[in-house]
């Protein structure tokens, strides 16, 4: 009996090894072997569609991040009016946004990559645009109404090597801006600072002046937690290039390089050193940088215009106008005038891949496509969905009913379809009713607009640069806390710059300088 | 204390095994073989084929150009590692914190196993059990949210406390002194009391008879501890000591991360952060792979390493 | 037993009982702050950096978890994924760890490089992702269960824990002609409770936990376990994370909190269950004597 079982056995061994190398063989050819499968399916697709009519639907496949925890329902009659709209069967594949770079990646690496992917800009999507992943995009957007219109200066900041690889999804350009404490300023009869030295004042006396009348020294000037932004901001007000700037020789070289930066930072010990910020900032929580602007600790903070809105929320729930004690400023003028710190103006750009769209006709199809996007219809279907369905509209005011008890028709119908709006050239959709301070906050955007100064490197690329820049970017912001805090003096400054310049710092500069000859050759 | 594994093998097969041929060694076993094959096939199939992923540190890896179309790169990445003047701070901070990892955290869960199990009074001893592995569900986040909470230097408890005792404050989010104290004290907060359910579990295995036969000896306290207690999980002890080093290298970046900031970056840079910027935010695929390989080659030795001492030592060591 | 206690050990067991009920109270402190903050409103978790009793008591929160099917969807799938996933884990890790405890096994320390290896060296995000697509689990529950269904580490200690098993019955029950598998099944698992309950959980928790798989592997909304749902919450417009989008509303405080405990209450329930079960591991252990 014992030795029946024996070749009983044999099979199974022979299994085990037959799995590995079904495994290792599916494996190492998966590459090469699923775009073939792609292609041929990809193939069949454009023989139903690039052949026929136009007037005949064309599939599309969009990856984009969710951020509904619902998900949006395929079923979804504001889906179904865009498809209508646009002349399209669009299949949206909807990524958890956590780690939505990861599965980027992998959807890279598969093969199988859907018509219109969200990608940022980050090194993978560069590299993958550079190894032909994407459609070059630049010599078309002129053939498209909408697309026509995209802000120069924002299709310049998406670009890689000088192409377009995506169509942007436009964001508030200036959008940087200072959320105050309206009430403090009025119970120490001051106006919102205009200046720089008005706006020290302020922080001085929301810190020494009692500006809640409590009696007690409870207060301070201006929240900053440990991430760098705020500094990045400031020192923008205070006349520092953005990132980048020119040198007497019209050569490009990084901020710390000037003497403005120089002079925000000792702006910046200044305020520190006299309380005027909260003492452990550099190590403050970010998830608790808000709280002493909602509990009134702190009278300042520097973050988004659209924060503003948020804290006093967070203040008193729903709020009405005499609740408001929160006001919104843009900059404060420095020794170069009125300027403030851009945003990209963009988060993430639509790219087209070359794997699922094959041929030029149907990359014109799903240009259009995206065109026809931004009109003032699907616009609006994306962010208020079907007009009796999800909002209505009385007397030209928005009301968006789908978003009554909790969202869930909202969350399972709209929600993530403005993940893929570009609101190219502007946002054409119907707006809720705003409240005063939306109105404050709006305006401060448009006005940001005219003072926002342009980081002319920000669409070069540096090999140096996406090889180490963490660390790079890390020695300098480092320096700075340490020198705001007063670890290390201007000798210090200058050893961090000299080390920055031995760890790759040099070449980066020569490289964005060659890199901005070029484009600049091109234009 | 001879090795296990010839006490195992018993009175019944030690003879045999030299007599015997393989293939009525297999026949014999067959139905431990049946019972390996599933767990093995799994291993095959999940961890082995795609470990051609580790290859990529020999290449310049793009995820959309795929394995083959990648250049092959040898050992490239290995020497901008090497050449990184960061690497030896680096190292120098990895090897520090584990060790630290090793001295502090490794231990916590047995000794709080030791003074759970000293516990007779069974609803008070599974109360405690409770409560103490709850923080094992909280996510680095939330820890590192509420240790700032409570040590920030501006109202935070601790300090509070710090300031009443000895006049002034501790900057123990932002000290460099302070980082690896912290870190070591978030871990065995965090996972100490999960821990214990191991070592829990091997003492389940002491029988009351062995306490009694202590007691009857005239064992005290710490005597029956050391003698009887102690020697029921030295087995489970010496495996996950020998594991641990496998993984010395290994901080857990999300931790680590969460708690650096500007003033203590000079000891917070470690490998798992270096590994993650350079292969998520700067997508090094092959730089941050062949980074893993250094530290899975390090692993390797201090496994191999601790196992030749514990078998020097007469422990049981499996394998 | 107590009679034997000397003074000393009276001494060490009143400071034990002490000490203990100070630890456990520092680890069950923030927990207790997670629950009191997510009934309490914004402004109050601003205010106040710590707290256990609310001053204002709201469950909107909760409320607006459970105004969607959402969450319990979710839960549902993940109490799926935890039960089907630690059983199929503890057969395959109690079979195989069986079976590598027996030394006379040949090829055995070849199988045990083989898993030791692969608790240092994985082949990566990458390569796993098209495993799992070419075995066609893409956005099936399999994909959450079997690529991390066997850790490597549990098996070793699981090894090591049937090696310390007392061998006198197995012996005897080879003597009178039992199979492997009958003694593996009717000796070995029965004196085995306690580590089996310590499996059970370590994997329950492990798949309760992982929201990575379902990141990468399940595109259909209605499959996210409930873990994916609390990282999205957790991560979401948070400037920790990288760029917070313009258009994404950040969630209030109370309710990550709140998320954060409707995600791990059931899973903490696991284990007063599962205590029982040492104890009687406990009892059967003490066949031995």
């Amino acid at each position: 009996m014992k030795k029946t079982s024996l070749r009983f056995l044999v099979p199974f061994f022979g299994l085990v090894l037959i799995f590995a190398l079904i495994g290792c063989s599916n494996d190492t050819n998966g590459n090469s072997n699923s775009n073939n499968t792609n292609d041929s399916s990809s193939n069949s697709d454009s023989d139903s569609d690039g052949n026929t009519a136009s007037d005949e639907r064309m599939s599309v496949t969009i990856m984009a991040p969710s951020f509904s925890p619902e998900g949006l329902d395929s079923d979804s009659p504001a889906l179904k009016a865009i498809e209508d709209y646009t002349n399209m069967d669009i299949d949206l594949q909807l990524v958890a946004n956590s780690n939505y770079d990861d599965r980027f990646n992998v959807t890279l690496a598969s093969g199988d990559l859907p018509h219109i992917m969200v990608a940022s800009k980050s090194p993978s999507f560069i590299n993958a645009a550079r190894d032909g992943a994407f459609w070059d995009i630049t010599d078309y957007l002129d053939d498209y109404e909408n697309l026509s219109q995209a802000n120069e200066i924002v299709l310049n900041n998406t670009s890689i090597d000088g192409r377009i690889y995506g169509v942007y999804r436009s964001r508030p350009l200036g959008r940087n801006a200072a959320t105050i404490n309206k009430e403090w300023l009025d119970n120490l009869g001051l106006e919102i600072p205009t200046t720089v030295d008005e706006f020290y004042e302020v922080l001085r006396a929301f810190t020494y002046d009692d500006p809640n009348q409590s009696g007690q020294d409870d207060t301070y000037g201006i929240v900053v937690s440990e991430w760098e932004g705020p500094w990045n901001t400031m020192q923008v007000w205070l006349g520092a290039p953005n990132k980048w700037g020119h040198d007497e020789d019209g050569k490009l070289a990084p901020d710390f390089m000037f003497e403005e930066y120089r002079e925000a930072l000792r702006f910046f010990k200044k305020l520190y050193d006299e309380g005027l910020v909260n003492e452990d900032f550099a190590v403050m929580d970010s998830g608790q940088w808000f709280d002493p602007i909602v509990s009134g600790t702190a009278g300042v903070v520097v973050d988004v215009a659209d924060q503003a809105n948020r804290l006093q929320n967070r203040i008193t729930e729903n709020y009405t106008e005499d609740d408001i004690v929160l006001d919104v400023f843009g900059a404060v003028e420095g020794p170069h005038g009125l300027r403030n710190l851009p945003t990209a103006g963009y988060h993430g750009v639509l790219a087209i891949s070359k794997t699922a769209v094959k041929t030029e006709d149907e990359l014109r199809r799903v240009l259009k496509f995206l065109n026809d996007l931004n009109d003032e219809i699907p616009q609006n279907l994306s962010y208020n969905g079907v007009e009796g369905v999800h909002h209505v509209v009385n007397d030209g005011v928005l009301d968006i009913i789908a978003q009554a008890d909790g969202g869930n028709l909202f969350d399972r119908e709209v929600r993530d379809l403005n993940q893929f709006q570009m609101a190219i050239p502007e946002e054409r959709f119907i707006k809720a009713p705003q409240t005063l301070l939306q109105q404050r906050q709006a305006e401060v955007m448009e006005a940001n607009m005219e003072i926002v100064v342009g980081n002319p490197a920000e669409p070069l690329i540096s090999p140096t640069y996406t090889e180490r820049g963490q660390q790079l970017d890390n020695i300098i912001d480092d320096a700075r806390i340490m020198f705001i805090v007063g670890q290390i003096d201007e000798d210090g400054l200058d050893e961090a710059i000299a080390l920055w310049l031995r760890s790759g710092g040099e070449e980066y500069i020569a490289e964005i300088n060659e890199a901005y000859e070029i484009a600049q050759a091109a234009q | 204390m001879p090795n296990v594994e010839t006490s195992q093998s018993g009175p019944l097969h030690q003879d045999e095994v030299r007599k015997i041929s393989k293939w009525q060694m297999i026949l014999r076993d067959k139905w431990l073989y049946f019972l390996l094959l599933p767990g093995l096939a799994w291993f095959i199939i999940f961890r082995y084929v795609p470990m051609w992923g580790a290859l990529i540190a020999f290449k310049n890896y793009s995820p959309f150009l795929g394995f083959w179309a990648s250049d092959w790169v040898g050992f490239t990445h290995f020497e901008r590692l090497f050449q990184n003047p960061d690497f030896y701070r680096i190292l120098e901070n990895t090897l520090i914190l584990a060790a630290y990892e090793l001295i502090f955290v490794f231990p916590a869960p047995i000794i709080l196993a030791l003074m759970l199990n000293e516990i007779r009074f069974s609803p008070y001893k599974r109360t405690i059990q409770t409560l103490v592995y709850m923080p094992n569900f909280l996510s680095w986040v939330i820890v590192a949210s509420l240790t700032y909470v409570f040590f920030t230097t501006s109202g935070g408890i601790v300090n509070v406390i710090v300031e009443n005792i000895t006049g002034s404050t501790i900057f123990f989010l932002g000290d460099p002194e302070w980082f690896r104290t912290m870190i070591v004290g978030q871990q065995i907060w965090k996972n100490a009391g999960f821990g214990t359910i191991i070592f829990l579990a091997a003492l389940s295995n002491v029988s009351k008879e062995q306490y009694e036969a202590a007691i009857v000896d005239g064992a005290g306290r710490f005597r029956r501890m050391w003698h009887v207690t102690l020697p029921a999980i030295r087995h489970v002890i010496v495996i996950l000591l020998i594991l641990n080093m496998g993984n010395f290298l290994d901080q857990g970046f999300q931790q680590i991360y969460l708690m650096t900031n500007s003033l203590n970056r000079s000891v917070a840079d470690v490998f798992d952060v270096y590994i993650y910027f350079s292969g998520i935010t700067q997508g090094a695929f092959s730089h941050s792979t062949a980074v893993g390989l250094f530290k899975g080659v390090v692993g390797i030795v201090l496994i191999l390493t601790s196992r030749y001492i514990a078998k020097k030592l007469n422990q049981e060591t499996l394998f | 037993m107590k009679s034997h206690n000397t003074p000393m050990g009276r001494v060490f067991d009143v400071f034990n009982h002490i000490i203990l009920a100070v630890i456990a109270l520092a680890m069950v402190v923030p927990f207790m702050y997670v629950i009191a903050g997510s009934f309490a409103t914004e402004s109050e978790l601003a205010r106040r950096a710590f707290f256990i009793f609310p001053e204002t008591f709201s469950t909107g929160a909760y409320e607006y978890i459970f105004s969607t099917p959402t969450f319990i969807r979710s839960i549902g799938v993940s109490v799926w994924v935890t039960i089907l996933g630690t059983i199929v884990s503890l057969s395959l890790t109690l079979m195989m760890g069986y079976a590598l405890s027996k030394s006379r096994l040949l090829g055995k320390n070849i199988v045990l490089y083989l898993v030791i290896f692969t608790i240092i060296f994985s082949g990566g995000m990458i390569p796993t992702y098209l495993l799992v697509r070419d075995l066609g689990l893409l956005n099936s529950l399999w994909a959450l269960i079997l690529p991390i269904a066997m850790n490597p580490m549990w098996l070793i200690i699981v090894i090591s824990f049937f090696r310390n098993l007392p061998h006198e019955l197995e012996e005897s029950a080879k003597i009178d002609g039992a199979s492997d598998i009958k003694i593996f099944w009717s000796i070995a698992l029965p004196l085995s409770k306690p580590i089996i309950a310590t499996f059970t959980l370590f994997y329950a928790v492990q798949y309760w936990g992982d929201y990575f798989n379902a990141l990468l592997y399940i595109a259909d909304n209605a499959k996210y376990p409930v873990m994916l749902l609390l990282q999205n919450i957790m991560t979401m417009a948070d400037v920790r994370f990288g760029d917070v989008d313009a258009l994404v509303e950040q969630p209030d405080q109370s309710l990550k909190l709140a998320v954060i405990v409707v995600a791990t209450l059931p899973i903490m329930c696991v284990y007063p269950f599962l205590q029982k079960h040492f104890a009687k591991g406990m009892l059967l252990g003490s066949v031995k004597g």
